[in-house]
């Protein structure tokens, strides 16, 4: 017992990193309807624009505004030079995730090629140790779980308040009609593709900041709890993936604690599965449903 | 969202595929496209994923010898050279690229892996396609092996947990923690330590394994710190060491740790390195690996000849100490003797000779280079051959083993702070 309260309070970091993750990912299929699966080497090459920023002596607060920046720009450049003239071609979803798979294997070899087979640290200050209700944290990690409710917050209050997060949910929920109503679809997608773009790269820098070392593949590796995280939340759900990272991210930390480590992924995809055969449209799901419907 | 669903496994499936599919690339690390009169070594190792610093490693060891032997008039007109054939550390990628390699490299003449990650699977595959292989694998499975074309000569990974243990032992170490990644090169060191710590008196007081690379090791950390141990052995890949060991550090300060050779690799080192700061690395931190002395005339000549292997291996340097490159270059320059001795560059031909130039004997000519041993070759005389990592002494299954030392990391740079002798560790492996 003296173990699974620490074991919730390291759970919260790992949520944090997934949802920020996991709400760009789904916040990007769920408007643009692409399943980017080179999401999680854009993380990387967002990671490693962060450590040429910190490697340069500039601090690590920079690096995660350049990471994002560049997530935000790499995303939007990669729609428009290649994903979108393959939508216009009329390439379908499967073929889509083809695509992405090239851009994936691209960009992975491309860092490998720039980088080479190392790997790195982001030149940032030791990070001491803060102790909060049983749980231990670091001052990175309670920075790490600060950045995420922030960014999670201005995502809600974007959604919920502004006329372009109602756009992008009209969008979401059926291009056609969100055109015919005078939306400007493209513009919305757009920017869908910077905002989720930045949470990508946002995501790259804080996974990096709390593992310390990284290399080409990093990001890559940490795709499949991001999709886990989407999927578990309904794809294309922003508050469901929040509320996937948090399922995810604690449980496999407390299984770690009470099972083998070896099993806490599959611990957290065990859940995956019996939340799926209950409620198979994920927990939060509207959007899903409705692209369901329209395919 | 049935469709959504449906797409996602599809996707996860085909990245699978596609990840398969780009690890057959190969690309010549001799310099260019093998012309058909060159006769080529295969770099049977991972050169991508987490256990990509193998690769480097070997080429280390391979670029040196293969340019020394061309500088000498190559082998029976031949030239050599070597092939890099990446495994990705995985069986289902090194099959493939096994059969690729036996398919497309029509002058193969041996082969220098495979590694723990893919030995059990193209052992076979290596054996039946009579191709000589230096493998790099731990695995105990090989310590008796019958393969005819199978050669370790480095130390079987039963007798690496004897050196750790006997190590730790030594250091007065009564509790230890094992802290191995679950893959297959990583827990084949577990039976053994977790016996021979047994055998001394100590007792393993965490013994789980690591799922690699995730994003947090604090939950293992808290257990590992609830069951107080001393020392920690570990074997698992940079990014996982880094994040184990720095959370290890925030959470509750660092204990002795005692690594393998995998440890004392350059990418584990500077992964580690950056995440625990030097200070603590050269406090805390000491590795395992097979003895072998930087002195003597064959490690002279492999190091001049690493040092000007220019462009070829990135900041030659680093493996001027390492054993395992160390091996590599005596592999190859064995197979270039066994080819002379044998007066055949085929493979179903020389392979006994592996044995012949190797074995020590009365009227034996000790040659420590490829020039020594072609010139005292081509006079008519026996030879055993000495490599750069010291005697080679075959066992009836094609295993040579011997010492071991322990090193530290001091700003970057390997010291030496003892060892556990080859006797040492046959009394208790026993």
């Amino acid at each position: 017992m003296n173990t699974i309260v620490p074991a919730i309070g390291f759970g919260i970091v790992t949520a944090s990193i997934l949802a920020v993750a996991g709400v760009g990912f789904t916040l990007q299929f769920g408007v643009t309807n692409i399943l980017n699966l080179a999401y999680g080497d854009i993380m990387t090459a967002a990671a490693f624009v962060a450590y040429l920023v910190t490697s340069a002596g500039l601090s690590v607060w920079l690096a995660l505004v350049a990471g994002a920046a560049f997530g935000s720009v790499f995303s939007v450049l990669l729609n428009r030079c290649i994903y979108a003239p393959f939508v216009r071609r009329g390439t379908r979803l499967f073929g889509m995730i083809i695509v992405t798979i090239a851009v994936s294997l691209i960009v992975q070899n491309g860092l490998l090629a720039i980088f080479g087979a190392n790997f790195f640290s982001l030149k940032m200050p030791r990070p001491a140790s803060v102790h909060i209700a049983g749980m231990v944290f670091t001052t990175v990690q309670l920075a790490i779980i600060a950045i995420a409710v922030v960014a999670m917050l201005l995502i809600h209050l974007l959604l919920r308040y502004t006329k372009l997060g109602k756009a992008m949910r009209a969008t979401a929920a059926d291009p056609d009609l969100a055109r015919n109503c005078g939306i400007a679809t493209d513009r919305v997608i757009d920017l869908a593709w910077a905002i989720s773009g930045a949470l990508c790269g946002l995501a790259g820098v804080i996974l990096v900041m709390n593992v310390t070392a990284f290399t080409d593949t990093t990001g890559a590796q940490f795709l499949i709890p991001v999709v886990a995280v989407a999927v578990l939340g309904g794809i294309g759900q922003p508050y469901g993936a929040m509320l996937g990272a948090l399922i995810i991210g604690i449980t496999s930390e407390v299984a770690a604690t009470i099972f083998n480590p070896e099993y806490k992924d599959i611990v957290a995809f065990v859940i995956l599965v019996i939340v799926l055969l209950a409620r198979p449209q994920g927990i939060l799901s509207e959007v899903a449903a409705r692209k369901e419907v329209a395919a | 969202m049935r469709l959504a669903v449906t797409a996602l496994a599809a996707a996860l499936a085909l990245l699978s595929v596609a990840a398969c599919s780009s690890s057959g690339g190969s690309s010549s690390a001799g310099g260019g496209s093998s012309p058909a009169s060159t006769l080529v070594v295969g770099e049977f190792n991972p050169f991508t994923g987490p256990d990509a610093a193998f690769g480097p490693e070997m080429v280390g060891g391979c670029i040196p010898a293969i340019q020394l032997i061309n500088a000498n008039g190559g082998v029976l007109g031949h030239h050599m050279s070597c092939v890099q054939e990446d495994t990705r550390g995985d069986p289902a990628d090194a099959v493939p690229a096994a059969q690729k390699m036996m398919a497309t490299e029509t002058s193969l003449v041996g082969v220098l892996g495979p590694s723990s990650d893919e030995a059990l699977a193209t052992v076979p595959l290596l054996n039946t396609g009579h191709v000589p292989m230096f493998v790099d694998t731990g695995q105990a499975a090989f310590d008796h092996t019958t393969d005819a074309y199978f050669y370790r000569i480095t130390p079987a990974d039963d007798v690496k947990g004897y050196a750790m243990a006997l190590w730790a032992h030594k250091a007065g170490y009564t509790r230890a923690a094992a802290v191995f990644g679950n893959d297959a090169g990583a827990q084949s060191n577990v039976p053994p330590l977790v016996h021979a710590f047994t055998q001394l008196g100590g007792t393993i007081v965490y013994n789980k394994p690591f799922a690699l690379d995730q994003s947090s090791y604090r939950s293992e950390v808290e257990s590992i710190l609830a069951a107080h141990p001393q020392v920690i052995f570990t074997e698992v890949d940079p990014q996982t060491g880094a994040t184990f060991l720095s959370e290890l550090q925030q959470l509750k300060g660092l204990l002795p740790v005692i690594g393998t050779e995998v440890s004392l690799q350059a990418p584990w080192l500077k992964a580690v390195n950056g995440a625990i700061g030097a200070g603590a690395m050269a406090k805390y931190f000491e590795g395992m690996q097979p003895y072998a002395p930087t002195s003597g005339p064959a490690w002279q000549t492999y190091n001049k000849a690493l040092l000007a292997s220019g462009s070829k291996v990135p900041k030659p340097s680093q493996w001027s100490s390492d054993p395992y490159s160390m091996t590599y270059y005596d592999a190859v320059n064995i197979m270039a003797l066994a080819m002379l001795a044998a007066n055949s560059t085929s493979p179903a031909v020389f392979n006994k000779d592996v044995m012949t130039v190797t074995a020590p004997g009365s009227g034996k000519t000790v040659v420590t280079s490829f020039a020594a041993g072609k010139a005292a070759l081509a006079a008519g005389k026996q030879i055993q051959y000495v490599g750069a990592g010291g005697p080679i002494v075959f066992n009836q299954w094609h295993n040579s083993t011997g010492a071991f030392e322990a090193a530290k990391d001091v700003n970057g740079n390997p010291v030496l702070v003892g060892s556990v002798s080859a006797a040492q560790i046959a009394a208790i492996s026993r």
